[in-house]
């Protein structure tokens, strides 16, 4: 067993939707040195209610979500850029202005991992290389623009695919949590737009970090007809090429 | 207004003009934006100055406003503060009124827009002619400007080309050029007839009183300098505190907005018109409007209010490039409007708006004074949330997703629930695809994944391997939370740039450095030895075939040479004046000066980061013999060329703006790309701008 001690956050849409997803991200991270906790009772972490402007509720649920994550004081790991995003600097906002909880809060965020970030910055584990297909990778919006991260899972895809992969413009998806349903329409342009990109690179894997991304685009591509299909980081560095199937 | 707007959007997508248009904005500006601002040095460093420049400004706005109306009240410029878009409009319409003002020209301004003046000018029997061409072609199409930096953007070229046939009645045409030239000659007379002149304010100086215009078709300064009557029309937030926080936040501005690293024109003013000054305003109002602004400064919507209006955010935001800015039913649209509007007139009217985001975050990469538009949006949500006015459904599915994620027990139960109902939803394999509403939206365009049947949780109770969690924790209280101030940027950089001015040996490469900036911005440039220069400029204007132009006085002993040489070569010399007198005689006069072939100018310094020339105003200096000719002529000394405009305002721009009543900074010809972004020399102002520089040996 390993010698780094974690929890992993697996996340609602990781759990419910796609639980692949989650046992290749506790396969990583055992191939790296982790020691993989499950803190039992986790749900989801809020972000849906914090983003459709439910605060108080999202203020509730980041405050159960806090006390299971304190519950010992290790790394904690998420499989998706957006719900880091929100444990990260979401609850902090929530609880600004409230000395104990933002200190409470701000501890959290210190030690909350996306899984690519803590892959690379943390355990320094690399992935040994392997054919693959022909890969796009997709950075999605929370993870590169609200986490900063990019560097780390295009360079874990590389070196696992031992080639240079492409990149879609960074540009978003038009997922959005609620705002899929809610502006479907809007969403719906946004996705044709970005179907089309990934239609133009030629390549017949999308991977990105993001499962909210990732079951936005697969649903596009099946609707559309294509062959193209998704992949979380997790499946693509275990070889899973099937994707989220 | 949550109906209006989704119906704005779907007619906005439906429109594949509209989404031709909208592409090929996001496409230009952002390569545009990233080229502009890879060619300033230090350029993160500089957007943090020009964050923290507006968020001290915001912060401590009450001691601004105070020295910048007693700097205004020293000048002679009267005045007005207003609380609210009627009480501006109204201070608005009793100076026109006052002046039995009948016809008045305007530039560009977002905040004439936003209190409705034409409105409420046309209403009272105002003719109102808006000038800068994106203005103008929406004003004659009775729209309203689709985007803050770009009016016309949901235009193509042959919607232009028809309604300047419907209402100019000139020949249909898709040339972009002639369609500009077809603007040029109907809004000429309009300049010199017009008895006011109307701007909005991009940013005004508290120090020093300095009310400075970013242009590029030359109308700015035309609507400035032409009437005898100006209104300025801004913001309360408008301001920066001192003259060195202007040139931080003027490195910015064009870059974001359009690309360019300094627009053609940066007009600077002070005062009306000064004793000797030959031409300029009589006369000089400053409406200083609130309309919501200190209320959204206590509030946590306040970084808002640092906005500088450049437009970067909307050519960012990749749901602005599906429904465009109409569909927002603001004067503000894009992430900034869906911030702003409802922070000013109310969630209750424009919070929808904030819903409508994916919270991408590419406008808060794009905003060059580093405004958290994600953070400010989800505030403005909460805002909707929390006074009651999300949708129903949304509102009941979040209580009862609360309410199931509040418990794990619950949860479980609702996955199991969820993977059974969505087995029996018809689709292919693991994907959905119909389902009821509020999902059905979704599943209209794309399929839905079906909930497993073993989620990740159970795999992990059944796997062997397993590593205890200790068990969830006791429940926490939950106590009352109230909202987070927003963050402050990081502490800015000190001026780094250092003054250098363009003397010794470095004044051979700063001479070489300028001429590059200058033939880069489309402008000519000549460098000619002192004894040489009226000789060359004399050829000049005879190869060009000029026979009689605009001129500065005598202002130097290098002018009074020129000019001496121009007069003996047989050029008929004319140096405008612009005295009080009826409206007729002053058209009359102003035309005769428009067909000039060609002004000559004499710049007190050049600019090397963008090939700019400062031209300043006063006895002598006419601001019209760079401004009404086609063709420009200036003149410049090689010693007075400084490396950056920072560099000029922290030496000797000081004391030419204290001299001064105004002061341009033009840089290149007069440009628009108004028409479907398609840049054309030559609007309002020259079409040439060509330099002499005079080498000093």
């Amino acid at each position: 067993m390993g010698t780094v001690d974690a929890d992993l956050f697996v996340t609602c849409l990781v759990d419910s939707l796609f639980p692949d997803v989650a046992e290749c991200s506790v396969r990583l991270l055992r191939r790296g040195g982790v020691r993989v906790g499950f803190p039992r009772g986790q749900t989801c972490c809020g972000q849906p209610l914090f983003n459709t402007g439910f605060r108080d509720l999202a203020r509730q649920q980041a405050l159960r979500t806090m006390a299971l994550l304190e519950s010992r004081e290790v790394p904690v790991i998420v499989p998706s850029g957006s719900c880091a995003a929100m444990i990260r600097h979401g609850y902090p906002e929530l609880f600004a202005g409230e000395a104990k909880l933002s200190a409470r809060a701000r501890r959290l965020s210190e030690r909350v991992f996306e899984l690519s970030e803590f892959l690379v910055e943390v355990v320094h584990w690399t992935p040994s290389p392997q054919p693959g297909p022909a890969v796009v990778y997709h950075a999605s919006c929370h993870l590169q623009r609200g986490l900063g991260i990019d560097a780390a899972p295009r360079r874990l895809l590389e070196t696992a695919l031992g080639a240079p992969v492409a990149a879609l413009e960074p540009e978003c998806c038009g997922f959005g949590g609620a705002f899929a349903a809610d502006h479907a329409e809007i969403s719906a342009a946004m996705l044709e737009r970005r179907l089309h990109q990934i239609e133009m690179s030629g390549a017949g894997l999308v991977v990105a970090n993001d499962v909210g991304c990732l079951m936005h685009l697969e649903g596009g591509l099946r609707r559309s007809g294509a062959a193209v299909r998704c992949a979380h980081l997790a499946q693509a560095l275990e070889g899973e090429w099937n994707g989220l199937q | 207004m949550t109906t209006a707007f989704r119906t704005g959007v779907r007619a906005a997508l439906a429109n594949p003009a509209l989404q031709e248009a909208l592409d090929k904005n996001a496409e230009r500006r952002r390569a545009g934006w990233e080229a502009a601002f890879a060619s300033l040095p230090e350029s993160e460093a500089r957007k943090r100055q020009a964050a923290e420049v507006r968020r001290r400004t915001i912060a401590e706005l009450d001691a601004h406003l105070d020295a910048f109306t007693a700097q205004l009240q020293g000048q002679g410029v009267v005045f007005h503060r207003a609380k609210d878009g009627a009480a501006a409009c109204h201070a608005v319409l009793a100076i026109l009124q006052s002046h039995g003002v009948h016809r008045v020209v305007k530039a560009k301004s977002m905040v004439t827009e936003e209190i409705g003046l034409n409105r409420a000018l046309l209403a009272a029997g105002i003719e109102v002619v808006e000038t800068d061409l994106g203005e103008f072609i929406v004003q004659l199409r009775g729209e309203a400007p689709a985007h803050i930096t770009a009016p016309a953007i949901h235009l193509r070229r042959a919607d232009v080309g028809r309604t300047f046939e419907q209402h100019l009645g000139v020949p249909f045409t898709t040339e972009v050029a002639e369609m500009t030239a077809a603007a040029r000659r109907a809004l000429r007379d309009r300049f010199f007839e017009a008895e006011a002149g109307i701007t909005g304010v991009n940013f005004a100086v508290a120090q020093t009183g300095t009310l400075c215009l970013v242009t590029n078709e030359g109308n700015g300064r035309m609507v400035t300098s032409l009437p005898p009557l100006h209104i300025a029309v801004m913001g309360i937030e408008r301001l920066v505190p001192s003259l060195a926080d202007l040139g931080v936040m003027l490195d910015v501005l064009p870059r974001a907005a359009t690309g360019q690293s300094r627009t053609s024109y940066v007009s600077l003013l002070q005062g009306p018109r000064g004793a000797g000054d030959p031409d300029g305003a009589f006369e000089r109002h400053v409406v200083l409007v609130d309309n919501g602004r200190s209320a959204v400064r206590g509030s946590t919507l306040a970084e808002a209010l640092s906005c500088i209006r450049c437009g970067a955010c909307l050519n960012a935001c990749p749901v602005y490039q599906e429904i465009g800015g109409h569909a927002y039913g603001s004067a503000y649209p894009g992430p900034i409007g869906s911030v702003l509007s409802p922070a000013l007139w109310g969630v209750g009217r424009f919070g929808h708006l904030a819903r409508a985001s994916t919270l991408c975050g590419a406008c808060r990469d794009a905003c060059p004074v580093g405004i958290d538009l994600p953070a400010l949006l989800l505030r403005v949500r909460g805002e909707q949330t929390r006074t009651g006015r999300p949708s129903p459904w949304l509102r009941a599915g979040m209580y009862l997703f609360a309410w199931t994620i509040a418990s794990p027990n619950r949860y479980r139960w609702a996955q199991r629930l969820a993977a059974m109902a969505s087995r029996a939803a018809p689709g292919t394999g693991g994907w959905i695809r119909r389902l009821p509403p509020p999902m059905s939206g979704w599943t209209e365009r794309r399929d839905f994944p079906r909930f497993d049947r073993r989620p990740f949780r159970q795999r992990w109770e059944l796997s062997a391997q397993r590593v205890e969690a200790p068990a969830t924790a006791k429940e926490p209280s939950v106590a009352d939370g109230s909202k987070g101030a927003p963050a402050l940027p990081s502490p800015p950089n000190p001026l780094s740039r250092p003054f250098r001015s363009g003397e010794g040996a470095r004044g051979a490469r700063a001479t070489r450095t300028f001429m590059e900036a200058v033939e880069r911005i489309g402008g000519e440039v000549f460098e000619c030895r002192s004894e040489s220069i009226a000789f060359e400029i004399s050829q000049f204007l005879r190869r060009e075939g000029v026979g009689e132009l605009l001129a500065w006085g005598r202002s130097s002993p290098t002018m009074d040479g020129i000019l001496t040489r121009l007069e003996a070569d047989g050029l008929r010399l004319i140096e405008p004046e612009v005295p009080d007198g009826p409206a007729e005689e002053r058209a009359a006069r102003l035309s005769r000066y428009a067909r000039m072939a060609a002004g000559i100018t004499g710049a007190v310094a050049g600019l090397e980061d963008a090939g700019t020339l400062v031209l300043p105003s006063g006895p002598g200096r006419s601001q019209l013999a760079s401004l009404l000719p086609p063709l420009h002529l200036a003149v410049l000394d090689a010693a007075d060329i400084y490396s950056s405009l920072e560099a000029w305002l922290l030496s000797n721009g000081p004391r030419w703006l204290q001299d001064a009543s105004g002061l341009v900074l033009v840089s290149g010809p007069s440009r628009t790309a108004d028409i479907e972004m398609t840049l054309t020399i030559g609007v309002h102002g020259p079409k040439r701008v060509v330099v002499f520089v005079v080498r000093r040996e």
